[in-house]
């Protein structure tokens, strides 16, 4: 079997919970990051103990709730953040999708912003003469545009040129994070036939997304994150499923919750505040968006492939009910 | 190490493209752009001339006598300028890193770069302002040696890119965790330009009553040597002596490796608090 192009073992990174810890500069620079001194419960594990590896031309989707460590990990594997245990090897160049906005200076023109960040990533100025109308052109931007400093940019727009740009890269790796979620239906469907024609040459792709018909569109595997560390390495469908089943226990556990909590409330808070009233009535709601991603995504599954209304409708619904659980 | 200087090296384009692009943002909102390069040491120059070379009208200790070629004007200038350069240097060092935290925390390039592009930046922006010091030279009729050409003006640069660059390596990273750099900074930038004889000849204090031990610490100043070289390079009377062209090159160079161990070993905290 050749050599994995991403390779991680053991991998883990620490968070310190209170960022206003009190720590001497001497100390700092004495002991560097090493040694703590108030560490005990002072800080926690977005990530650890997570090991894998990634053969060239897969396509990995990573699952999970929010705030369990996927895009940490995306991070970890792009370089930007350095593990405090195990490691991560990498073995070709990444091309990071982490925040397609990032690094355009509101200041420049989408011109001058695409020759920086470009020659950030490591294209040739030749390279990028070469491509700048077919990125131009794949963003989408209205007449005279490109010539504008991007702080007058929409958000849609910083995102599409950010897309044309990174789709440009040759490197062999993507990390995809959520970028997915924004742009309009026809620029979704460009930025799919773009990750197609990736994949199609041998590209490994990371992809993380809360969006089922992304995953199951492009990925092959899947991995699934559960509180910041590595529960099942298995098909996409596997994945999702797993996903799935601990999010509807989940929440059957916290509508049990609730219920239980109601039932034991109502004798006694004839005379509650407002305030309870109102978390109350937003309990409902909650449960309803829920639910109709629940319903929702199965149905939308098998209209997936041509990536119509269907899949677009299906998303909203899913993004939606995540933004309310967190 | 080396494979990091070979990453910072085939980056270099990388950092040509971040000057440029501070130079362009600095002049593209102001309607005089370049010449405020120019302006502000002339306004910094013209104030203190007023004070000490009209008002204190007493022995200004320029070196080899106050009917020098060039006598105190040139003096100040040769002096100002430099000291701009290191001074927007100091207090740009803190936010090297922080003003570029999103363009860090999304893209893989050696970190490095972005505390050696302000000090690239600063650089060519102190190089912009030789017409000047050229104007005042030709019209006052400074004079320079060949000593002065060939020795002390690469040396003083070559010392002030290695100083400020530990410098700045050491303040972007630390600030990033402890915010109380930006203070100490504002406090330093006023301290250093009195002692280091910026526009107070240094035989004022080496030839003077002080006691011992403050004429020494006063030497210990490695900035001291550094001004003295661009001073040196129009008053030949004012080449350091060995004791301060010591401390100059050594603080220098300790100060390189200092910072960028520092740099290195805080990176990961750093990583996680942009």
């Amino acid at each position: 079997m050749a050599e994995p192009v991403i390779e991680a073992t053991g991998l883990g990174i620490k968070f310190a919970m209170n960022r206003k810890r009190r720590r001497s500069l001497r100390e700092m620079l004495i002991h560097g990051t090493k040694r703590d001194p108030n560490a005990s419960g002072a800080e926690f594990w977005p990530l650890r103990d997570v090991s894998f590896s990634i053969q060239q031309g897969e396509c990995v989707g990573i699952v999970g709730k929010n705030g369990t460590g996927k895009s940490t990990l995306l991070k970890l594997i792009a370089g930007v953040l350095i593990p405090d245990e195990g490691t991560v090897e990498v073995r070709g160049k990444v091309a990071p999708l982490l925040e397609l906005r990032a690094g355009f200076n509101g200041q420049l023109t989408g011109r001058e912003n695409i020759y920086l960040v470009g020659s950030l990533h490591g294209m040739s100025q030749q390279t990028i003469d070469e491509r700048f109308d077919e990125i131009v052109e794949f963003a989408n931007l209205r007449e005279g545009y490109i010539d504008m400093p991007v702080r007058h940019y929409s958000s849609g727009m910083k995102v599409r040129l950010g897309f044309a740009l990174i789709s440009q890269l040759e490197h062999p790796i993507m990390l995809v994070d959520e970028v997915l979620a924004v742009g309009d239906r026809a620029f979704k469907r460009k930025c799919y036939r773009a990750i197609s024609r990736m994949l199609e040459d041998d590209r490994t792709m990371v992809l993380v997304s809360h969006s089922e018909n992304d995953l199951r569109r492009f990925c092959t595997r899947g991995l699934y994150m559960k509180d910041g560390r590595l529960v099942l390495d298995a098909d996409i469908d596997t994945a999702l499923a797993a996903y799935q089943a601990d999010a509807q226990a989940e929440q059957e556990a916290q509508q049990a919750k609730r219920a239980a909590k109601e039932a034991k409330g109502s004798p006694a808070a004839t005379d509650a505040g407002g305030a309870e009233e109102s978390t109350d009535t937003g309990a409902p709601t909650e449960a309803g968006a829920g639910t109709a991603e629940a319903a929702a995504d199965p149905a939308a599954d098998p209209a997936a492939p041509e990536g119509g209304t269907g899949p677009a409708g299906g998303d909203r619904t899913t993004g939606r009910g995540d933004d309310r659980a967190a | 190490m080396p494979s990091r200087a070979l990453a910072v090296w085939q980056n270099r384009q990388v950092v040509s493209l971040l000057v440029r692009r501070d130079l362009k943002v600095k002049y593209q909102k102001s309607i005089l752009g370049y010449a405020w390069s120019m302006l502000e040491p002339l306004a910094m120059a013209g104030v203190y001339f007023f004070v000490f070379g009209l008002i204190f009208n007493s022995n200004r200790g320029v070196p080899g006598g106050d009917d020098a070629p060039g006598g105190y004007l040139l003096f100040l200038i040769s002096g100002l300028l430099p000291w701009l350069w290191f001074s927007q240097s100091l207090s740009q060092a803190p936010n090297a890193l922080i003003t570029h935290a999103k363009l860090i925390t999304t893209m893989k390039v050696p970190r490095e770069i972005f505390p050696i592009e302000v000090v690239a930046a600063k650089f060519v922006d102190y190089l912009f302002t030789w017409p000047v010091l050229l104007l005042f030279v030709f019209a006052l009729g400074g004079r320079t040696s060949a000593e002065g050409l060939l020795l002390w003006l690469p040396l003083a640069i070559a010392v002030q890119l290695v100083f400020s660059l530990g410098m700045t390596l050491l303040l972007a990273s630390v600030n990033v965790l402890v915010r109380d750099i930006e203070r100490v900074v504002r406090i330093l930038n006023r301290v250093l330009f009195y002692a280091s004889a910026i526009i107070i000849p240094s035989s004022l204090v080496l030839e003077s009553d002080f006691p011992d031990w403050f004429v020494t610490l006063y030497q210990l100043n490695p900035l001291l040597g550094i001004f003295k070289m661009h001073h040196a390079v129009w008053y030949p009377a004012d080449a350091p002596n060995a004791l301060i062209l010591s401390t100059s090159i050594g603080g220098a160079l300790v100060l390189l490796v200092a910072g960028y161990l520092t740099f290195r070993r805080l990176e990961t905290s750093v990583l996680k608090e942009l």
